[in-house]
């Protein structure tokens, strides 16, 4: 092709240099007089610092028929404090350049604060508060709830949220929380009032059932002396640790479609649940996961995208919703969504399904290759310095440990077990992850379209709901 | 200048230094050993304002191709190596640049600068019509996810063609329009690669944990032989007034979950000092969670359930101040809009407290530590100061010019520009999916919508 000449030196492809030793930091674990265990890590060079308060309030506790009211427990904390009305503790963070999120999930209860070194006394100060002296003035209780009423439907019109509404409902029993949405729904939101929050607060948030990570680089600051005089000063009782219920799930391989006449696109979110991570196969989960459908490179990808174009992108992925810690013999209790989620052309809904179960039934076939698996190692591997350069990255990772009961070194450890995983091991996990009758297949898409093709693939019976 | 949350004001003591090639490649470099990363950033000064009419969507779908092969490198090669080497990597377009970036274990730096290197110079070695007909279906999903199937997804879309004028480069969104992207030919590709991916016409930055010498010897190396090209088509003039001179508006009916007001405000050129001034007004009126307007319209009237504002920075075009506000419950529109007027006004009356102005500085001073916090993002800013003003050490005092913004030039931007006068206004009026249907000219368009997609993907 004459258009296409290349005048440009061509040099072989480079070796890559000499690897520089890296690891996932080690947390110090103290405790405050309160009772209140701390995590801390330094950063250097890390300017703005991550503080995450683990509550251990997980879904479980909320009372029945209040789905919801710890997600507006938690945003509550900020919502007026014996000190500053709701005006002035939103003006005073945020006079400190810092941010502060709250969330409610079936495991626990998170709060995260994120602010420049210089200001994180003061910013804790405000936690502190937060934690320790909520207001819970009803006419701010109402606010919350009406601001929560008035979120759901913008979530029910998301794709994909309204996807994983509906795979949580077929997976679980009705009875398990975890079959319903994390922030609650219309009729148990309406329910919520002051008092009811004022009550779960007092019944579950204590300093001897909370953690605090506190990661970055203080740069000289005292940072027990600061822990001491904020977060030192919350008090309350000890509290006992609630019973852990059994998790069973339905995975009868079948489909349900969530109508959205017009639709140009249905929102695929294939799925059953699996071990959580105190498993052994974890590891190797990872690693066949990846290769099934981590990125644009993997099996899923390299068909749906690359070769049909059905899709912007298709993942799959593992999810943690439940892990308590492991006692006795029975070891690992909890457990994890494992899924197939992403988005196709209506017309190709047919089509891009049976390709999709090609994929699975190739994979379980043939299993995964030396060099797939080796690649999968590399990148989850390799990619560890990158993802760990923010000091709210490696706060996130620590706080999530906490509430998952693991082990402190847990992620500096799985670097290690995932390079001794073998291709037969990340095989086997991710076949018994992913077998090909035993997947819920929730689509959001348009019903008159999609259902007759998605019937004749045979991949389970097809069920019709709206809303 | 305001109170900082740091000594250096947010550049935390970083330099970097600039070099040219012969081609003309400008290259940043930026030393900092804090983690075993290196970022490469490469911003080519093209974007979706150089496209043409009835070739909209192209820049964006020409990105998609760099990642389908060049001479050395083959198929999805560029995105297996750079994973398989334990780096990230990525590509976007906006109006006024493309860019591609790299995240690397910093021993795998030279493996990245190869890549980059072989597509700019021999992309149309390995350019084809299978590649080209599958992104152009890629691309058109990513359009249907990001925009089509989402609610108020097309209000980007809408806004941007209300607030620019019809033939105005920056009239469209990169995305493009579906039956552009179907027009697209494999020689419209090859003619923007030849015109827009030269050495001359790019910044590359390479931050994190590197040998400065050694990461100049290493671009030498391999871009060094790329020749230049000189026929670049400069883009289409964006020069518009300072005001737009009327409200423009347009009221939507969709299937949509609220009602939501959305307005655009024409704002100053990135760069000036304006544009900073503009933006603390933007953060005290609309950022956070103690702006004006969310006290107001989420907290006290209750109104809304979301009400925000943020600004789109541009170079080549008057910048925009984006309002987002979605109702709360009934609330009806010409209620919200009497308040943000009110607060609009009163913020052009009355200049900011010395409190709001330490609250906005101090908010967009943190976003500036998140932005320079990483090897990836400080790479990303140094092109952009590059590219777009000619000197990426503009990247590193950006949050001083912020700081030394005052409380009297934040009113005087505010007073001339968020006016009713100045702004395009997206009205959204929810409807059931049958009312939808009812309408004889939704109608249509749907039909045309299916007809196009029954096209795709078989």
């Amino acid at each position: 092709m004459t258009d296409a000449v290349v005048t440009m030196d061509f040099h072989p492809q480079p070796a890559s240099g000499q690897a520089k030793p890296w690891a996932f930091p080690a947390p110090e674990r103290g405790a405050l007089a309160n009772g209140l265990t701390v995590l801390r890590c330094h950063r250097p060079g890390q300017q703005v610092v991550a503080v995450e308060i683990c509550l251990d309030v997980p879904l479980d506790a909320e009372p029945d028929g209040l789905d919801g009211i710890a997600a507006i427990m938690v945003r509550a904390l900020s919502q007026g404090t014996g000190q500053h009305t709701a005006e002035e503790f939103a003006a005073e963070l945020e006079r400190c350049g810092a941010t502060l999120h709250a969330r409610a999930d079936y495991l626990g209860a998170r709060v995260s604060l994120q602010v420049p070194v210089s200001r994180l006394p003061k910013a804790l100060g405000l936690l502190a508060e937060a934690l320790h002296a909520p207001t819970f003035a009803a006419s701010e209780i109402e606010r919350l709830v009406r601001n929560r009423l008035d979120e759901i439907p913008h979530e029910l019109a998301n794709p994909g949220r309204r996807a994983a509404k509906q795979l949580s409902q077929e997976l679980f029993p009705a009875s398990a929380r975890m079959s319903r949405p994390r922030q609650g729904t219309e009729d148990t939101v309406a329910r919520i009032d002051a008092a009811g929050v004022r009550a779960f607060y007092e019944a579950h948030v204590r300093p001897a059932a909370a953690t605090a990570v506190v990661v970055g680089d203080p740069a000289g600051a005292d940072l027990d002396a600061v822990l001491a005089d904020t977060l030192g000063g919350w008090t309350g009782n000890s509290t006992e640790p609630l019973p852990v219920p059994p998790v069973t799930a339905n995975d009868t391989g079948r489909v349900v479609i969530v109508d959205r006449p017009g639709a140009v696109q249905t929102q695929l979110l294939i799925g059953r649940i699996g071990p959580d991570r105190h498993d052994r196969v974890w590891p190797a989960l990872m690693l066949g996961t990846y290769c099934l459908g981590g990125t644009l490179t993997s099996r899923l990808d390299r068909v749906l995208r690359e070769e049909k174009g059905y899709t912007y992108g298709v993942r799959a992925f593992e999810q943690v919703l439940w892990s308590p810690a492991p006692h006795g013999a029975d070891g690992a209790t909890g457990a994890s969504a494992l899924a197939i989620s992403g988005s196709v052309d209506t017309a190709a809904t047919g089509p891009a399904l049976d390709d999709l179960w090609t994929v699975l039934r190739t994979l379980a076939a043939e299993g995964l290759t030396e060099t797939e698996r080796d690649m999968a190692v590399q990148n989850l591997v390799g990619v560890a310095p990158l993802e760990y350069e923010t000091a709210a990255s490696v706060a996130g990772t620590l706080a999530d440990q906490v509430e998952q009961h693991l082990p402190d070194d847990y992620q500096a450890q799985l670097y290690a077990r995932l390079a001794e995983t073998s291709t037969a091991e990340a095989t086997a996990a991710v076949v018994a992850a992913f077998p090909e009758n035993r997947l819920v297949t929730i689509l959001v898409g348009d019903a008159a379209q999609i259902k007759a093709p998605v019937e004749a693939l045979g991949i389970g019976e097809v069920k019709v709901v709206t809303g | 200048m305001g109170h900082t949350a740091t000594q250096q004001a947010g550049s935390g003591g970083l330099t970097a230094t600039e070099h040219r090639l012969d081609n003309g490649l400008r290259l940043v470099l930026s030393e900092d050993h804090l983690t075993p990363a290196a970022a490469v950033c490469l911003w080519y000064d093209v974007g979706s304002r150089q496209e043409v009419k009835g070739r909209t969507g192209l820049a964006h779908l020409f990105e998609h191709l760099m990642f389908q092969g060049s001479a050395q490198v083959e198929g999805n090669g560029h995105f297996e190596l750079v994973q398989g080497a334990g780096g990230s990597l990525n590509g976007t377009t906006s109006f006024e640049r493309t860019n591609y970036f790299e995240t690397m274990p910093a021993h795998q730096l030279e493996l990245a600068l190869w890549l980059e290197a072989d597509r700019m110079g021999s992309l149309l070695a390995a350019l084809d019509e299978e590649s080209m007909e599958n992104q152009r279906d890629v691309v058109k999903n990513e359009r249907r996810q990001r925009y089509d199937n989402v609610p108020y997804g097309t209000a980007f879309e809408r806004m941007t063609a209300l607030a620019y004028p019809e033939g105005h480069p920056y009239h469209h969104i990169p995305i493009g329009s579906m039956a552009d992207l179907d027009a697209v030919t494999l020689d419209d590709a090859r003619a923007f690669f030849r015109a827009n991916y030269a050495p001359n016409n790019a910044v590359l930055a390479i931050v994190g944990d590197i040998d400065p010498e050694q990461a100049l010897a290493w671009v030498e190396k391999y871009f060094g032989s790329i020749p230049s090209y000189d026929g670049k088509v400069p883009p289409r003039d964006g020069t518009l007034p300072d005001i737009i001179g009327k409200e423009l508006r347009e009221e939507i009916h969709e299937e949509v979950p609220a009602r939501a007001l959305m307005a655009a405000y024409r704002l100053p050129h990135d760069g000036t000092r304006e544009c900073d001034a503009a933006d603390l007004a933007l953060t005290v009126l609309g950022g956070g969670m103690s702006s004006r307007l969310y006290n107001r319209l989420v907290r006290r009237d209750r109104t809304a359930v979301a009400a925000g504002f943020g600004l789109l920075r541009l170079a080549g075009a008057p910048s925009l101040g984006w309002l987002d506000v979605k109702a709360s419950g009934g609330a009806g529109i010409p209620q919200i809009e009497a308040a943000v007027d009110e607060e609009l006004a009163r913020l052009g009356a009355e200049a900011p407290t010395a409190e709001e102005m330490e609250r906005a500085q101090a908010q967009l001073e943190r976003e500036w530590l998140d932005r320079l916090g990483t090897v990836a993002g400080r790479a990303d800013e140094l092109c952009r100061y590059a590219v777009l003003f000619g000197d990426p050490q503009l990247a590193l005092s950006a949050v001083s010019r912020i700081l030394d913004v005052t409380a009297e030039e934040v009113r005087t931007v505010a007073a001339a520009r968020l006016r009713p006068g100045n702004r395009a206004v997206l009205v959204y009026e929810p409807v059931t999916s049958e009312e939808e249907a009812d309408e004889a000219g939704d109608q249509a368009s749907a039909a045309d919508e299916n007809a196009e997609q029954e096209g795709a993907g078989r």
